[in-house]
């Protein structure tokens, strides 16, 4: 027994594991910040290296090499599913307590390096996300911490990572409570917020204090906050259409059959094509961000708007076609782009209007489609403002965001991050009626204080074992197999329970009924409720390999569903 | 006090894998020394509060007396005694005289006793018919009593009870018991006892303590 592994034992942290907490939250948040400057610095060298031969004509098929390779090494020596990892990582929070496989710790990084260095157009902040998340898992593990303590580690994981890669700590934490967590309570959020600090502290002794995207200052009026509300509308389509097109893109990659990385080649070496006349959207497009931020974008509205759209087609084209990396890069530069298009179109219809300098709508447009895609306004709030050191657009920047997140959910109800995880019924949010039925299991629920009675058995000894017992259902089984036959309600033999003549008339076989749904012990709960629903049941026999072993009813049920949600809601 | 999580199980009242998993998630506060759990009894108090469960300890207790054999006539005969030649005019005197010879009441258990078996009489007689009678209190004594008693006390003359049947009563059997339930049974059984004609002859011929108890056994292993 190694007793330094088991930091819950320490004297220190004995007196309080929220102590432990915010020590193991700060390594975690180290690690994590870590991970992300590795991933950029390995991005920038490998962006560096390939730029000597970016300009022959044949350079489409970098990115055609780069998914192919990401492809490969996820599907063959790491054995993950392509994507970006942020369903699993909520996937695992809400099902699993947060496990995540060790290797998952460098397995994005590596995947997505390969994919966006190579011009794949995605973004390197969800694999950082789902690496860092790993970190906290597996360092939970290590310390052998309990499921509740493990899901903050991996909220810190990721909220060191966002804070690191972006050097905004506030976005970081909010994105964990809104995005990944799906809660905030007294205990996980100090933790997560320590996390944070050390994310960014670590980015900015490494790369230095930077913000990501600064600009001028902006002088905005009210004219500019009205029509930051069209921002929001265009935006949230801009929104939509990149969701559409991811999914479409991944049914379509779904029907070529050919291996995963082949197809990733496929998608890889259609982004090179675009890439050849449209360099903007190759990358993870941090660089005509800025262009765009501090109003040096020089090409027209036609331009813009194409350019946009392209993106929209190449952002699809990587991450559907199997290729690896987020969506948060993608959506700023579709953002800015968007918001670039429509300050181009407003002062082509008011020329003579005094609008705010271009960069500021880039930025609006930044924060609306982040908020549209995530169905967070919050992040996208704080992430801009933070990243663009702009606290002067504060104003419609929260229109942008409340709106554009509002739009969205109106037409997709479910955001990017969630839509697979809602379709499949496993988004399951704490506190929820779902993530309730889910921790509950059959046999925490099994009555197990029924009496069996045999089939032969004539309605007179059945009537004394009624006398001796408590409960109104009796399973029947047959006498040599031991075999479930039905079930026996104490209605069914009303009819001829005040008749004497009947007693040995009767068998209790006769008069049982044969036809009960059964329900086996590792069914889903919501399942058997809905079964219970339909059919007007109060209670269910749970049967296994034809034997009788429990029931099951709504009055347990409600009892112990109760507890749990007691024990789960309050702190 | 430290508890087990077989205990706290029982104390929340949810089956043990329930527990497990609260453990196993951090729901539940719990202290580990090597591989074993170890609950504070005061740390899951508060615990409980906090999340509004009920958690009492009590359950046990409770439990182990419902599972207690059930209660027979025989044992419960035995303890109480048989009393003879028990002297009164009227239904409150013959009480009085009665409970006086009972060993294992104080006097101010009498007198209270006393005080409720007469109430129950004015109610309505307890005589049952065929010079029996029952008496006993409307509601059964406090937690104090630990096993049901019967005692039978047979009279020097017969007495007018007011019984159902009109006849006069010879023999009381004095039913006290610590529960209702308990109460009834005995009852039961009683009554079961007395539906026989040849008991009722038998009780007239005033049988001696051993003899009485030994049909009673017979009767009871009968049915």
């Amino acid at each position: 027994m190694k007793p330094w592994i088991y930091p819950a034992q320490w004297a220190l942290f004995k007196m309080d594991d929220r102590l432990l907490m915010m020590f193991i939250g700060a390594i975690v948040g180290t690690c994590s910040g870590f991970a992300a400057v590795v991933l950029n610095h390995s991005l920038l060298f490998l962006l560096e290296w390939l730029s000597q031969w970016r300009q022959h004509w044949w350079a489409f098929i970098l990115p055609a090499i780069g998914a192919a390779l990401s492809s490969l090494f996820l599907e063959k020596v790491v054995k993950e599913g392509a994507g970006h990892g942020v369903p699993e990582v909520i996937y695992s929070v809400s099902r699993y307590g947060g496990l995540l496989r060790l290797r998952s710790t460098f397995s994005r990084l590596v995947s997505s390096c390969l994919t966006i260095g190579s011009g794949g157009s995605a973004g390197p902040e969800a694999p950082v996300v789902m690496s860092g998340s790993a970190i906290g898992s597996n360092i939970a593990r290590f310390f052998s911490l309990n499921d509740r303590q493990r899901v903050t580690l991996v909220g810190c994981g990721a909220a060191g990572a966002i804070s690191s890669i972006f050097n905004a700590p506030i976005a970081g934490i909010v994105f964990t409570v809104e995005v990944i967590l799906g809660e905030w309570t007294a205990l996980n959020i100090i933790p997560i917020a320590i996390a944070a600090v050390a994310g960014t502290e670590i980015s900015r002794a490494l790369q230095g204090n930077q913000i990501v995207f600064s600009h001028k200052v902006f002088a905005i009026d009210m004219g500019d906050i009205i029509a930051s509300i069209g921002v929001a509308v265009f935006t949230a389509a801009a929104a939509i259409l990149l969701t559409h097109g991811l999914r479409s893109m991944h049914k379509i990659s779904g029907k070529v059959r050919a291996p995963m990385w082949i197809r990733a080649a496929i998608g890889g070496s259609m982004v090179g094509i675009i890439g050849l006349s449209l360099p903007v959207v190759l990358g993870e497009g941090y660089h005509s961000v800025h262009t765009m931020i501090e109003g040096n974008f020089s090409s027209g509205l036609a331009f813009v708007a194409i350019a946009c759209l392209a993106k929209i087609i190449a952002t699809s084209l990587t991450l559907g076609w199997g290729g690896s990396g987020g969506i948060f890069a993608p959506c700023l530069v579709i953002g800015s782009l968007v918001g670039l298009a429509y300050h181009r179109a407003l002062s082509m219809l008011w020329p003579s209007a005094d609008w705010v300098n271009e960069g500021c709508f880039a930025l609006l447009g930044m924060a609306g489609l982040i908020s549209g895609m995530l169905q967070a306004p919050l992040t996208g709030i704080f992430l801009i403002v933070e990243i663009t050191g702009g606290y002067a657009v504060i104003l419609p920047l929260i229109m942008v965001s409340a709106i554009s997140a509002t739009l969205c959910h109106y037409i997709e109800p479910s955001s990017f991050y969630l839509k697979e995880l809602v379709d499949r019924g496993h988004l399951l949010r704490p506190g929820t009626d779902a993530r309730v039925l889910s921790d509950l299991s059959i046999k925490e629920l099994l009555e197990t204080d029924c009496v069996c009675v045999s089939q032969n058995m004539s309605l007179r000894d059945f009537v004394k074992i009624v006398e001796n017992s408590r409960r109104n259902y009796y399973p029947v089984e047959n006498d040599e197999t031991g075999e479930f036959v039905g079930m026996l309600h104490l209605d069914d033999i009303r009819p001829y329970l005040f008749n004497r003549m009947l007693y040995d008339a009767v068998l209790v076989g006769q008069i049982m009924n044969p036809h009960v749904a059964t329900v086996l012990p590792d069914e889903d709960l919501s399942k058997i409720l809905r079964k219970m629903d339909s059919q007007r049941l109060f209670s269910m026999p749970v049967v296994v390999n034809n034997r009788f072993v429990g029931m099951i009813s709504k009055a347990t049920l409600l009892d112990k569903y109760r507890k749990e949600l007691m024990v789960q809601t309050s702190f | 006090m430290k508890l087990t999580i077989d205990e706290v199980a029982q104390c929340l009242d949810v089956p043990l894998s329930t527990v497990e998993r609260w453990i196993r998630q951090g729901r539940i506060p719990v202290g580990k020394s090597g591989g074993e759990c170890i609950f504070q009894k005061p740390i899951l108090e508060v615990w409980a509060k906090k999340h509004n469960i009920s958690f009492t300890l009590s359950d046990k207790k409770v439990k182990k007396h419902s599972q207690d054999k059930p209660v027979n006539l025989f044992n419960a005969m035995a303890f109480g005694g048989v009393y003879y030649g028990i002297e009164g005019d009227s239904v409150s005197e013959v009480l009085e005289s009665a409970l006086k010879n009972i060993a294992f009441l104080d006097q101010d258990e009498k007198e209270t006793l006393w005080v409720k078996l007469l109430e129950r009489e004015e109610m309505a007689s307890t005589g049952i018919g065929r010079g029996i009678a029952i008496p006993h209190p409307r509601i059964p004594l406090d937690e104090s009593m630990e096993e049901p008693v019967i005692i039978t006390c047979f009279l020097k003359n017969p007495l007018d009870y007011r019984a159902v049947d009109g006849f006069p009563v010879f023999v009381l059997f004095i039913l006290l018991s610590p529960s209702i339930k308990t109460h009834l049974h005995l009852l039961s059984r009683l009554a079961f006892c007395v539906r026989d004609a040849s008991f009722v002859e038998f009780l007239k011929r005033v049988p001696d303590q051993e003899k009485l108890l030994e049909k009673v056994e017979n009767l009871e292993y009968a049915s």
